[in-house]
C-alpha cells in the first residue's frame, strides 16, 4: 500500500519536466524515508538523483520499500493534467501493474483519477559516493541558466574553471569563443541572487553544453543552484526542492584522450611541414 | 551465412537479450568490424545498379573504398574507435560451403548473361547482386585504405569472426560488430548488428549479450554451440526437418547432439550421412585465432592526408574536394575530446527496493497468463 499526498503538486510536475528530456523510463522508489528516484540517460553520461524526504509530503504511507518502473514522458503528459493549484496524491497498491494520480483542486469541487500502466525496467543502480568536492558554487539559478543558454548557441562544450577570482564559463566554436566570469558577491538584498565561492583547490573541468542546457529544465524549482567540482569526479548541479528534498544532476567530463594520440600527431606534423 | 534464423528464435524466446542502442551512444567505445562482411555489403549496395558499378577511369570497381571510407568516417565522428578484422584462410569444414556459394555464384553468372541478352531488369538486379564477389584485391585495396586513415587493421589467423570475438573476450574491444549471427556462437560477449547500416536507414543498433542468452535459453555454452549447429551453420549441414525451435526443444530435452542423436527417430528424421557435427563444434569453440598474448596493441592515428589523397583521388578517380572533406572530418574527429562515463566514476549497487508490478506471488502471473492465453484462444475463434 502507497498513499502520497502533495498538498503543493505543482512541484511534481515541474520535477518531471525537469528530468523527462534527459531519461525516459526510470524506477521510482518509495521507502519510509522519502520518494527517490536514480536514473541514467541512455549513454551513461549524465545521472538524475531525485529526493523527496516523506516530511515533505502532507500524507505519507509506504508500508514496505517499493519500485515503480515508469515511463516519464506519459507521467509527465498525466500531470499536465493537474491545475497549478492542485494537490497530487500518489496512490498505488501491491502486486498491481498500475499507480494512480489523483488530482483535487484547492476547494475540493473537482477530483480527478488518472491510471497509469507500470513497466519493467532493468535499471542499474549506481553508488554514489560522498565526496569533497575541491570548489562549490551557489550562484542564481536563473543566471546558470543562462549562461549555459548562451554559451549553447556559440559552443558545444564548457570549460568551467574555478579561480580565487571567481567562477569561469568557457567556450570555442566555429564562429569564435566566449567567456563569462562570475565574480564572488554577497552584497545583495537577498541571499537568493549572491555567488557564493568556496574552494580549496583550483579546479578546471570541459562539459557538454547539451547535458547542462537540459539540467536548467530544474530552474523553476529553485532561486538558487549549487555546482560541485572535482577534479576526476563528475560534476554535481544540484537544485533544492522547497525544504523537502532536492534534485542532483551528475555528469561526467569530458577527458582527453590519455593513450597514443600525441607520437603519431607530431608525427604526422613533421611529414607536413616540408610538403 | 550465420546460423539459420537465430535472430528470430532470440526474439520469441530469449527477448532480453537484445536490445536497442543508439548509434551516438557508443562514442569512446572500441568496436571490432568483420571487414570482409562490411566489404561484400558496400560491393552489392553502393553505386551499382543492374551490371554497372562505380569504377575508377581502369574500369576497376570502387564501390568498396567509397563505403570504406565513408562509413568508417561516420564511425570515427561518432567517436567509436573502429577495428577491422580481415578473413584469414577459412577452415576446412567452410570449403564445402564456399563451393556451394562458388557454383551458385557461377550459376548466377549465367543466368545473369542471359538476362542482360534478354533485357530483363529485374532479372539483372538479382543476379548481379549474387555475382558479387569479395577478392583479395578488394581486401587489400581496403586494407591500405585504413592505414592511411590511421585506423588498425588485424588479419585474422582464420575466420575473422573468431578473431573480433576473441579481440572482445581479452577486453581489447568493447564489442563485436557484424550482420552474422555466428559472432554469438564463437561467444563475443557482446555483440552489435545494425552498427555499419547507412544513417539514412534509421535503423537503430541491436546489442545482443551472450550472457542473458544463456541465461534466458536456460543453456549453457557449449549446448548453444549445439543449438546452432542443428539450426543450420556454415561448417555442416543440419538434420533435415530440424529447425531453431526444434533443436531448442531437443537441446533442453537431451541436453548435446549425442544424446539427441541416441533419442531422435532416425526414420522422420534423416541424419546426414557425413555429419562433421563434431568438428564444427571444435571450429566454433576453439577457434584458431591469436592468442591473448600476442594480440597487438590496437592504435589509432592520425590520417595520411597525403596517402589518402594519392590514393582515392589520383589513383581511383575520386572528387578532390570530397575526399578533402573527409580527411577534415577524420582530424576534427580526433581533435574532440572524448565524453567520460559515469560508470568509469560510480560503481553499481543492488537496488533494496522490491517492484511494485513484478512483486506479485508466484500464483498470480501464472493465474494471468493462463487468462491472457484463454482469451487469445476464444478471440481465435
Amino acid at each position: 500500500m502507497l498513499e502520497l499526498r502533495l498538498i503543493q503538486g505543482s512541484l511534481l510536475k515541474k520535477v518531471l519536466e525537469a528530468i523527462k528530456d534527459l531519461v525516459t523510463e526510470a524506477n521510482f522508489d518509495c521507502s519510509a524515508t522519502g520518494f527517490s528516484l536514480q536514473a541514467m540517460d541512455s549513454s551513461h553520461v549524465a545521472l538524475v538523483a531525485l529526493l523527496l524526504r516523506s516530511e515533505g509530503f502532507d500524507h505519507y504511507r509506504c508500508d514496505r520499500n517499493l519500485s515503480m518502473g515508469i515511463n516519464l514522458n506519459n507521467m509527465s503528459k498525466m500531470l499536465r493534467c493537474a491545475g497549478p493549484e492542485d494537490i497530487i496524491t500518489i496512490k498505488g497498491d501491491d502486486g498491481t501493474d498500475t499507480v494512480t494520480f489523483m488530482f483535487e483542486s484547492q476547494k475540493q469541487d473537482k477530483i480527478s483519477d488518472f491510471e497509469m500502466k507500470l513497466m519493467d525496467i532493468d535499471s542499474e543502480h549506481l553508488g554514489i559516493p560522498d565526496a569533497e568536492y575541491q570548489a562549490i558554487v551557489r550562484m542564481p539559478s536563473a543566471e546558470f541558466a543562462r549562461i549555459c543558454k548562451d554559451l549553447g548557441s556559440i559552443g558545444d562544450t564548457v570549460v568551467i574553471s574555478v579561480t580565487k577570482e571567481g567562477v569561469k564559463f568557457f567556450t570555442r566554436g566555429d564562429v569564435g569563443s566566449a567567456n563569462i566570469v562570475c565574480r564572488q558577491n554577497t552584497s545583495v538584498d537577498k541571499p537568493e541572487d549572491s555567488t557564493v565561492i568556496e574552494m580549496n583547490e583550483p579546479v578546471s573541468l570541459t562539459f557538454a553544453l547539451r547535458y547542462m542546457n537540459s539540467f536548467t529544465k530544474a530552474t523553476t524549482l529553485s532561486e538558487v543552484v549549487t555546482i560541485s567540482l572535482s577534479s576526476e569526479l563528475p560534476v554535481v548541479v544540484e537544485y533544492k526542492i522547497a525544504e523537502m528534498g532536492y534534485i542532483r544532476f551528475y555528469l561526467a567530463p569530458k577527458i582527453e584522450d590519455e593513450d597514443e594520440e600525441m607520437v603519431p600527431q607530431n608525427q604526422a606534423d613533421v611529414k607536413a611541414e616540408p610538403a | 551465412m550465420g546460423i539459420k534464423g537465430l535472430t528470430k528464435l532470440l526474439a520469441d524466446n530469449a527477448p532480453k537479450c537484445m536490445k536497442e542502442q543508439k548509434f551516438e551512444s557508443y562514442f569512446g567505445r572500441k568496436i571490432a568490424i568483420d571487414a570482409s562482411m562490411s566489404i561484400y555489403q558496400f560491393l552489392i549496395v553502393i553505386g551499382r545498379t543492374g551490371v554497372e558499378t562505380l569504377t575508377n577511369e581502369a574500369g576497376e570497381v570502387t564501390s568498396h573504398l567509397q563505403g570504406m571510407f565513408t562509413r568508417t568516417i561516420r564511425l570515427l565522428e561518432a567517436g567509436i574507435k573502429p577495428v577491422y578484422v580481415f578473413d584469414g584462410a577459412p577452415p576446412d569444414l567452410k570449403k564445402q560451403e564456399l563451393a556451394k556459394r562458388y557454383s551458385k555464384r557461377a550459376d548466377a553468372t549465367e543466368d545473369l548473361a542471359e538476362a542482360v541478352e534478354t533485357g530483363d531488369k529485374e532479372g539483372i538486379e538479382k543476379y548481379s547482386k549474387r555475382t558479387v564477389k569479395v577478392t583479395k584485391q578488394h581486401n587489400d585495396d581496403c586494407k591500405r585504405l585504413l592505414r592511411l586513415m590511421g585506423v588498425p587493421v588485424v588479419e585474422a589467423p582464420s575466420e575473422a569472426e573468431a578473431e573480433c570475438a576473441a579481440l572482445c573476450k581479452n577486453d581489447k574491444v568493447y564489442a563485436v560488430a557484424s550482420e552474422d549471427m555466428d559472432s554469438l556462437t564463437f561467444a563475443a560477449p557482446r555483440f552489435l548488428r545494425h552498427l555499419m547500416d547507412p544513417s539514412s536507414r534509421k535503423i537503430p543498433v541491436m546489442e545482443f549479450d551472450v550472457a542473458k542468452v544463456l541465461e534466458e535459453l536456460e543453456l549453457t555454452m557449449d549446448q548453444f554451440i549445439d543449438l546452432c549447429i542443428l539450426s543450420g551453420c556454415d561448417y555442416c549441414d543440419s538434420i533435415r526437418g530440424i529447425g531453431g525451435m526444434t533443436a531448442l526443444k531437443l537441446i533442453r530435452q537431451h541436453g548435446s547432439i549425442e544424446k539427441i542423436l541416441e533419442n531422435i527417430n532416425k526414420e522422420r528424421f534423416q541424419i546426414p550421412e557425413i555429419w562433421p557435427y563434431q568438428e564444427a563444434r571444435r571450429l566454433f569453440k576453439e577457434p584458431v585465432v591469436t592468442c591473448a598474448d600476442q594480440q597487438p596493441d590496437l592504435k589509432w592515428t592520425s590520417p595520411d592526408e597525403e596517402g589518402i589523397v594519392a590514393f582515392l583521388v589520383n589513383e581511383n578517380g575520386f572528387n578532390n574536394e570530397r575526399v578533402l572533406k573527409g580527411v577534415e572530418k577524420i582530424k576534427a574527429a580526433k581533435n574532440k575530446s572524448s565524453q567520460g562515463r559515469l560508470e568509469s566514476f560510480f560503481k553499481p549497487t543492488a537496488s533494496v527496493s522490491v517492484p511494485m508490478k513484478r512483486k506479485e506471488t508466484s500464483t498470480k502471473p501464472t493465474k494471468e497468463a493462463a487468462n491472457k492465453k484463454s482469451k487469445g484462444g476464444r478471440r481465435k475463434k
